[in-house]
């Protein structure tokens, strides 16, 4: 165990914090008050996890055994009884808590999973099958709204991501070499309706909790888009000015709001496209390994000096 | 006051600095000896960023000076990046910046790893002597950097070490495979847990004690439930006393762990808690005969109704225990979640039908360029 209470002590005399930080920072350090936030998220989540993957098993392996119909029924079920804690707290006009928030995202995930399972038995829209994925966003994004939860606006993108037909998977994300100019294409318009959808509830809501989900969504598309035209001339010749441009917007946001994640994409987005630029242009093995170096090199002398700027908020 | 690393005083400037965020880190700055850290996010980055630069200089004289071997080559790269790293961390007077702790790590790693090449591992016994050279390496590196997560990850190679010891593989045809190595990680973590009552000057040793706590039961047990599930082991006896012993300790640490954790009001011996009781959950289903699908749905209800019942019981704190987040910051474990939530969604939204049609605009897929999208 260790206990900063001299320290922080020694600056609340000196005057350089507050009485209501010091008296925070110490009743957290002696353990006055103690959060158990963290461990309640993991087993929420965990619980989520587990439960989706059973239903996953049970779609891919009882279908004969217990019917499409009698399945599809069931799942509806389940996902309404998972949705029914969001929904008394919004009756009796309660913010969701961590508990209920999960157990929506829960449901929609059921709910998801059920339309999926529908469509793949009875082929209900036929070759316009991926209008699910549109119709999810819509659906997900309106619950997401009823019940103010950024989790279900995280999974109503996901589904507005796929309907554009980009993956959202972190394997697909650093799998650059897959990605192609036409792809590329349709993360930028992705990552245009999010921001465009970011920029309307802003307006709408300047309360809003769902800023941060949206930034994060957009910010990656984009990047991966404008890399993925940073591939091919002549959408090279387009892709490296906005992947630039990108690449500022992304650090001056992070700069002006505090938040560090954003100078990570700037910096790293930026040195993966230089590399993805230049490095076929080289030739010998050795000169393009040490061209990468150089720029690895540059962006972590970049991040950290960008990170020094950095003014995060307090706790 | 040292030039290899913060002292303890610099060092507890630099966690009261982390805590604080910008409150009055002009002033704090002054009193952590000129060292500098950065934030989670970006330590990350930079430790990737790192490691991937010590790769760079291992290929570059790879390619670059052929003459040199194999083994010349990465002492040569192993010592430029620890050189580098030295530098960066007493010239540049870099503490858990990212940048500095991944170019350690392999440059160590790759002395390490010359060293391998010096032994030249012919058979069963001076292999496993390589594999300890390369632990040896990783738990010096972590212990140069005060780093937590490489001392973690060093201790947990040595438990999967001792599980290919002569002496583990004797002990286990009696008690159970895989029994040895977990009672020697349990042990561990056990040890780490009581450690973890003495005050620790440097915060940096209290949270590699966390990490232990945290990681070597899932570590320790993971080696156990590989030889359970290994289809080529026949261990009637073991198993018959392998499986109680098993459940007898997971039940007593997880039991400690959740004690000392609520007492200390400190993260890490719950979270070890949660990790033995996952542990007990996956024992319990080699235990029964339930389908796969049952186990999961079970459990996935029980983790839920727990976390539905701390919610309600902590939504009005008691005795200073919350379920409310403490923290306005947006941090790593913020990221995640949002992250956890799409993979979910993605999983789980509608695939193609059988006749998949031609991906245009607008009618797209999730996977992109080729993934089935298939839950």
């Amino acid at each position: 165990m260790h206990t900063l209470e001299p320290e922080l002590r020694t600056l609340h005399a000196d005057g350089l914090i507050d009485d209501a930080t010091a008296s925070r920072a110490l009743a957290r350090d002696r353990g006055k008050v103690f959060s158990l936030h963290l461990e309640l998220r993991a087993t929420m989540y965990a619980g989520v996890l587990l439960v989706m993957a059973g239903v996953g098993t049970i779609l891919a392996r009882n279908l004969d055994r217990i019917g499409p119909l009698a399945i599809v029924l069931a799942i509806a079920l389940a996902a309404g009884a998972c949705a029914v804690a969001a929904v008394r707290a919004k009756l009796a006009g309660r913010a969701l808590s961590v508990a209920g928030e999960y157990l929506l995202l829960l449901a929609v995930l059921l709910a998801s999973a059920d339309l999926a399972y529908a469509e793949r038995q009875f082929t209900l829209l036929g070759p316009l099958w991926s209008w699910h994925l549109l119709l999810l966003a819509v659906v997900h994004g309106a619950i997401a709204y009823a019940f103010a939860s950024p989790l279900v606006l995280a999974a109503s993108l996901t589904a507005l991501a796929g309907w554009f037909g980009v993956g959202g998977s972190l394997g697909d994300v650093l799998h650059f070499g897959y990605s192609t100019p036409e792809l590329g294409g349709r993360a930028l318009a992705c990552a245009a309706s999010i921001a465009a959808w970011r920029y309307a509830d802003r307006r709408a809501r300047p309360e809003t909790r769902f800023s941060e989900v949206f930034d994060h969504f957009a910010a990656n598309l984009a990047f991966w888009g404008a890399i993925a035209w940073c591939m091919e001339w002549p959408w090279l010749a387009a892709g490296l000015p906005l992947l630039a441009a990108l690449a500022w917007a992304s650090i001056r946001r992070g700069l002006d709001t505090g938040r560090e994640a954003f100078l990570v994409y700037g910096t790293v987005y930026a040195a993966i496209g230089t590399c993805v630029v230049v490095e076929p242009r080289i030739h010998g093995a050795t000169a393009s390994l040490a061209f990468v170096l150089l720029i690895v090199c540059a962006a972590a002398a970049a991040l950290w000096q960008l990170r020094r700027r950095l003014r995060e908020p307090g706790p | 006051m040292s030039r290899w690393r913060p002292s303890p005083d610099e060092e507890r400037w630099l966690e009261v600095a982390a805590r604080l965020g910008a409150v009055a880190r002009d002033a704090l700055a002054q009193r952590t000896g000129g060292w500098r850290s950065t934030g989670p996010l970006a330590r990350i980055a930079l430790f990737v960023l790192g490691l991937v630069a010590a790769g760079l200089v291992l290929g570059i004289l790879d390619f670059g000076v052929p003459v040199l071997g194999p083994g010349a080559t990465a002492l040569l790269a192993g010592l430029i990046a620890a050189a580098a790293a030295e530098w960066l961390a007493v010239g540049k007077r870099l503490h858990a910046s990212g940048i500095e702790e991944g170019l350690c790590v392999a440059g160590f790693l790759l002395i390490g790893a010359w060293i391998v090449t010096v032994i030249e591992p012919q058979d069963y016994m001076t292999a496993r002597a390589a594999t300890l050279v390369m632990i040896a390496a990783a738990l010096a590196a972590g212990l140069r950097l005060l780093n937590p997560f490489v001392t973690a990850c060093a201790m947990v190679a040595f438990v999967n070490w001792v599980d290919t010891t002569a002496i583990a593989r004797t002990l286990d045809q009696g008690i159970g495979g895989g029994v040895t190595a977990l009672t020697f990680g349990l042990a561990l973590a056990a040890l780490a847990l009581a450690l973890g009552a003495r005050e620790y000057r440097r915060p940096s040793h209290d949270r590699m004690l966390d990490w232990l706590v945290v990681t070597l039961p899932i570590a320790a047990y993971e080696q156990h439930a590989t030889w359970s599930l290994s289809p080529v082991v026949s261990d009637p006896i073991g198993s018959a006393t392998g499986r109680p012993a098993t459940t007898a300790m997971l039940l007593v640490l997880g039991v400690a762990l959740l004690v000392v954790g609520l007492r200390r009001r400190r993260h890490a011996p719950l979270l070890g808690f949660m990790a033995c009781v996952a542990c007990l959950a996956v024992e319990l289903r080699f235990a029964t005969t339930l389908a796969t699908e049952t186990w999961l749905i079970l459990y996935g209800l029980a983790a839920l109704v727990a976390g539905v019942a701390l919610d309600r019981y902590l939504r009005r704190p008691r005795n200073g225990l919350t379920s409310a987040a403490l923290e306005t910051r947006e941090g790593p474990l913020d990221l995640l979640q949002t992250a956890g939530a799409a993979l979910l969604a993605q999983r789980t939204s509608p695939g193609p039908p059988s006749a998949e049609p031609a991906v245009t605009p607008g009618e797209g897929r999730f996977g992109g360029g080729g993934a089935s999208g298939r839950y």
